[in-house]
């Protein structure tokens, strides 16, 4: 083996290995009741992503220089059995180092604001402890080669935003609102398995390599028709659609919005409402297996964007707005590897995604600067021009407006068409099964003494 | 052979049942405990060491005890039994401990060890009648009327006696009918479930878990059913079960109890868990192999966070959030884990076997996958609600200590240690069960379809 295979190798294991040895850390922690100091978890947060956007940096480096356009780590094959295969693979090439680098400069930024931002604030431990669960399932879903690395990956990432989204316990909406999102998780998680698992069936692996060929992304050599392509991406775009939040799943980005401010940043504004561009940009070949595929893709892009620019427009906090604005440029990437444009599609994920995470930050200060910005200019600032709309019919604007303002009525349409009649038809089930066991057991008898129980114990 | 050497599987099967006799003796409740817990760790070593020389020395004579044998099948499921009973004993707190519970425990533990290890039918019918006895047993010391679970537990004795005698004496298919129907009411399947929520509801929190989790029905549909049940009856057998499984997932969903929330969970699970054995394909029994060993042990670690918040906190409803993360957090982990485990959560020892049962279901059709991702997804968003139900919310305030016990911070660093460390060593036991999925399918083919069991011994 060359040598700058043997470097590339240690700097891809270190790239992974160091979130995860801080996981192991916290779990250590745990294990042994031992409640770290604040100073001692920011320095650990702030070490372990130096030590992998260091391994990156000189991954992107070593790559650059030496021409090398694609690199795979395999460490081996974890279960093989007849009709199944478990094997983790990771790779670096430019969709996954870019991706990798964001990930974890972003992650720095928002670790180091989160030290200060959250300093004394009861849950400093249970955040960063959730911030390192989610830096290590990005970590691993970015530079995944096969399908479980990423849904391995997909799956921390998810269960880290549902907590953090349920930080501030004490109040009732945050845990109602992630369990709300959770629930959309569930569902893109469970199309993401299907899809692996339809992955198996085509190739008896589930390595993306054997899917798109082993040419350096964003080129591959096969020609993929086949019905159960088409199925295969629909299942993939489905768990996009859930993870990025296009329709009909838009509904659970606000309420994402319940969570402390960095992890709105962090997840909402940049990185976990990407993920599913990633994993569209990833498997793009895919789409290229039906034209019709990349059309739904195109189209469903654009309706989100549409959609998510008419929310954004009626948002009464920032923070919802900046929301909504993050999924406008989302469907508008979406479009973009739709229409096949997936170098563009990878750098406006990431100028969107820094860009984001700057506004997100700074929204706790909106009304400071607005008035440093007054004092600035010893006058308001302009007032906001005539839009589009208020050259509609009064009655479309209102509609719009209401439209709008109830976010689609995405919420309500899945909650009418599928949440209550769920609740519904098991709570009925749940009621006769109560009255049959209660005429089994007959009719209640009186419940005994604490005499007849101190009896019947000795 | 040399007959005096030490038999472990003597130590492992006698040493509880001795316990048993010697506890019953003793009357201050936390002497007998203390005691229970001697015979309980012994007994954990002894099956260890059991699992240890059966994988090193397969041909030992210590692995055998008259008819009792530590083959492939038992030798894993000796130390997960015992865990799951030492488990139970650490996570029952002092007020709750009286001599006979420990007597009914350690009683427990030594039938389901004899039940999984037994090699002749007429031994496991046996031992499979004494182990419903038990919670009779319980329901009677509480006061609590049996008439509903004698209900199921009657028809249940009464068809694996009959079902047993004729399919013994060369009768046909109706004989294993009898037996099929016997062990579907025994594993809780649809319709036949009724009795489990039931039980959980009126007997201990412990007793019922000891009943239900060890899934004795599964050495039954493995050793009894599988070698001769007819092509169809396991169809049909297998799609009841997945019916089961889907339905208490929807049902733990919903529900406003945690007992009753817990004993749909462990529903879903027992029925996926029967649904493999039934699909009778090596990837589907190897699944089944490998989920028994993590649902007990994923279901226990939940079932011991569960209870350690109702001896502090009473019956536990669903219905409200009560913020008792705040007091206990280190079961708020602990629930949080075990949970995700027992839904295959990446990373966890139920990872592996959910991935292998889905793949395996394709060989049925991609319907059945499609089923079990979306059981595996129910059974997520019960495990979230609940959390966020009992551990998010304004926290309750106390003029008293309510932090874990040693006893329980024991039990949630053995929980938390299974529940990411089993999961390092998924690939030798998905090949040693690989190994015993083939021995019993192999079975399936040698043996004519009936008359079944002649002489009795497998």
């Amino acid at each position: 083996m060359p040598n700058h295979d043997q470097l590339l190798t240690t700097l891809g294991l270190l790239i992974v290995a160091a979130p995860v040895g801080l996981l192991a850390t916290f779990f250590v922690a745990f294990l042994g009741q031992h409640r770290m100091q604040e100073p001692t978890i920011g320095r650990l947060i702030q070490g372990t992503i130096y030590v992998s956007l260091f391994a990156a940096l000189g991954a992107g480096a070593t790559m650059l220089v030496r021409g090398v356009p694609q690199h795979a780590i395999e460490l081996g094959d974890w279960v093989i059995a007849p009709n199944y295969h478990l094997k983790f693979q990771f790779i670096l090439d430019l969709l996954s180092v870019s991706y990798v680098m964001l990930t974890l400069v972003l992650c720095a930024t928002i670790g180091a604001f989160s030290t200060r931002y959250l300093h004394r604030e009861r849950g400093y431990n249970r955040f960063f402890v959730l911030f390192a669960i989610f830096l290590t399932g990005m970590v691993i879903a970015a530079l995944s080669d096969t399908v479980e690395t990423l849904f391995a990956g997909w799956e921390m990432v998810g269960l880290s935003s549902v907590l953090l989204i349920a930080f501030f316990q004490e109040r009732p909406a945050p845990p109602r609102n992630g369990l709300r999102v959770w629930i959309v998780y569930r569902v893109c998680d469970a199309a993401l398995m299907l899809a692996a698992i339809l992955m198996h069936e085509i190739n008896g692996e589930g390595d993306f390599d054997h899917l798109v060929g082993r040419q350096a992304w964003p080129e591959h050599d096969p020609l993929l028709i086949g019905s159960h392509f088409a199925l295969l991406g629909v299942l993939f775009i489905i768990a996009a659609a859930g993870k990025s939040a296009l329709i009909p799943f838009s509904g659970w980005l606000p309420r994402a919005m319940e969570g402390p401010t960095p992890s709105s940043a962090v997840f909402y504004g940049a990185l976990s409402v990407h993920l599913g561009v990633f994993l569209l940009l990833r498997i793009s070949p895919v789409l290229d297996s039906a034209p019709w595929l990349s059309w739904l893709l195109v189209m469903l892009g654009l309706t989100t964007a549409a959609f998510a620019y008419l929310a954004g427009r009626v948002q009464t906090d920032i923070k919802s707005a900046l929301a909504f604005a993050s999924l406008t440029q989302v469907g508008l990437i979406i479009a973009e590897i739709g229409f096949g444009l997936r170098y563009l599609a990878l750098i406006h994920l990431l100028g969107h995604a820094c860009l984001r995470t700057l506004q997100f930050v700074r929204a706790p200060s909106l009304l400071h600067d607005h008035h440093q910005l007054e004092n600035a200019i010893g006058m308001p600032p302009r007032a906001e021009p005539a839009q589009w709309e208020q050259r509609l019919p009064i009655g479309v604007q209102r509609w719009l407006f209401r439209f709008s303002l109830e976010r689609g009525y995405l919420d309500s349409i899945l909650e009418r068409t599928i949440a209550r009649p769920f609740v519904a038809l098991f709570c009925g089930f749940d009621r006769w099964e109560c009255r049959w066991a209660r005429w089994l057991e007959g009719p209640a008898q009186p419940a005994p003494t604490a005499a007849e129980i101190v009896t019947k114990r000795s | 052979m040399n007959r005096l050497a030490f038999s472990w599987l003597e130590f492992t099967l006698l040493l509880p049942l001795i316990g048993a006799v010697g506890v019953a003796s003793i009357k201050p409740p936390v002497r007998a405990a203390r005691w229970s817990l001697g015979f309980i760790l012994a007994t954990l070593v002894g099956a260890a060491v059991t699992a240890v020389t059966f994988f090193s020395a397969p041909e030992s004579a210590s692995l055998r005890l008259g008819t009792f044998k530590a083959d492939d099948l038992a030798a894993p499921m000796l130390p997960v039994l015992a865990i799951l009973h030492l488990l139970t004993l650490l996570g029952t707190s002092k007020s709750r401990l009286s001599p006979m519970f420990c007597v009914r425990l350690l009683l427990s533990a030594g039938v389901t060890m004899a039940a999984v290890t037994c090699q002749i039918g007429s031994g496991l019918i046996f031992l499979m009648v004494l182990a419903a006895l038990l919670p009779v047993w319980d329901l009677k010391s509480r006061g609590r009327r049996t008439r509903g679970f004698l209900f199921y537990v009657g028809p249940f004795i009464a068809l694996l006696l009959v079902g047993w005698n004729f399919a013994r004496g060369g009768s046909p298919v109706w004989a294993l009918g009898l037996l099929l129907l016997a062990v579907i009411l025994c594993g809780g399947m649809l319709p036949l479930h009724g009795w489990l929520p039931t039980l959980f509801q009126r007997a201990g929190f412990g007793t019922a878990m000891l009943y239900v989790l060890p899934l004795i029905e599964v050495v039954a549909a493995l050793r009894l059913l599988l070698p001769h049940a007819p092509e169809w009856m396991l169809h049909a057998t297998s799609i009841a079960c997945l019916v089961t499984a889907v339905y208490s997932a929807g049902m733990a969903v919903v529900q406003n109890e945690a007992r009753r929330f817990f004993a749909f969970l462990a529903l879903s699970q027992t029925a996926m868990v029967m649904f493999a054995v039934m699909a009778h394909t090596a990837t589907s029994v190897t699944a089944a192999l490998c989920l028994w060993i993590s649902m007990i042990l994923s279901l226990t670690g939940l079932g011991f966070s569960l209870r350690a918040l109702e001896y502090r906190f009473g019956p536990l409803s669903l219905r409200e959030h009560h913020g008792y993360y705040e007091q206990v957090p280190g079961l708020a982990i602990g629930f949080l884990i075990a949970g995700l485990a027992s839904v295959g959560f990446p990373g966890t020892i139920g990872f592996v076997p959910m991935e292998l049962l889905i793949s395996g279901s394709v060989q049925q059709g991609l319907g059945y996958s499609v089923t079990l991702a979306l059981i595996a997804m129910l059974n997520g968003i019960a495990i979230l609600r609940a959390y966020f139900s009992l551990f998010t919310g304004k926290r309750p305030t106390t003029s008293v200590s309510l932090q874990m016990t040693a006893p329980e911070r024991t039990g949630i660093v053995i929980i938390a240690l299974l529940v990411f460390l089993a999961g390092w060593f998924s690939p030798a036991v998905v090949a040693s069960r690989h190994r015993v999925a083939e021995e019993l399918l192999e079975r399936r083919q040698v043996l004519p379809p009936s008359p079944p069991f002649s002489g009795g011994r497998h």
